[in-house]
């Protein structure tokens, strides 16, 4: 898994590429999650547009970071989600729990 | 008559991209299969193989994973077997937890086999491991939304 950070106005846009799968993704994913909230950057968008690859472990880390923004009054919303990653958050009903968004200024625009 | 590709690799993730080809491949190719059945298809298989290659092997390189595929008139199986001492699934399929609950973490990839595939069934090898078998019929019986 790669990170890509940016920012737009309020909102760290954190670009993930390549694969979201568990293993060393959580630990990164957690820390990363962790150095956000310390450093007061609590509107956070998942940019998942580069995510070639994605299992059931992949949405629990996505998951955690949600739970771990929502603690710290954050809020964390998905941007360019795959087919596959919709799929498995239809299944899970997950998809009633997270926002997504395909255009970037409207999933922007939903923090304030 | 049925056609049959067997795949086997070490304990690693990198080798999931060949598996997801294969996949892709095999469903395509029949014309059986819709898009949606594509993607169901290919994301438990993924599962299943992240599964065995986690749980089962508990990422020891040394041991592989084995998938075969098995082309049917009616349907597609897949198995995918593990060699390591894997996890008492019984006991895991019992006490499945919901996925919908944001409390944890893991936990869901049975579950999503189970509602993506027609049919999903555990079979414990015999010496180690244990292989998991899931099948698709090209009859477009997607029990799920797009």
């Amino acid at each position: 898994m790669k990170v890509r950070i940016r920012e737009s106005g309020q909102v760290t846009i954190v670009g993930i590429s390549g694969k979201l799968m568990g293993g060393a993704d959580a630990d990164t994913f957690r820390d990363l999650v962790h150095q956000l909230i310390e450093s007061g950057k609590k509107k956070v968008l998942i940019d998942l547009a580069g995510v070639k690859w994605v299992n059931s472990t992949g949405v629990g880390i996505l998951i955690t970071g949600y739970t771990t923004m929502r603690r710290n009054k954050g809020d964390l919303k998905l941007l360019n989600v795959s087919n596959k990653i919709q799929s498995i958050l239809y299944v899970t009903k997950l998809n009633l729990i997270f926002e997504c968004f395909d255009d970037q200024d409207e999933a922007i625009a939903s923090f304030s | 008559m049925t056609s049959s590709i067997v795949l086997e690799f070490p304990s690693s993730y990198e080798w999931l991209n060949l598996v997801d080809l294969v996949c892709c491949e095999l469903t395509c190719e029949t014309g059986n299969f819709s898009k949606a059945d594509l993607n169901d298809i290919s994301i438990s298989v993924i599962e299943a193989c992240t599964n065995a290659l986690e749980h089962g092997n508990m990422s020891n390189p040394e041991l592989n994973v084995r998938v075969v595929f098995r082309r049917h008139p009616d349907h597609l199986e897949v198995e995918v077997s593990d060699f390591g001492e894997g996890f008492d699934f019984e006991e895991f399929l019992q006490n499945i937890p919901d996925p919908s609950d944001i409390e944890h973490q893991r936990g869901r990839g049975i579950y999503i086999m189970k509602e993506m595939m027609d049919s999903l069934e555990f079979e414990k090898l015999p010496e180690r491991g244990m292989k998991v078998i899931l099948r698709k019929n090209t009859n477009g019986s997607r029990k799920t939304g797009d």
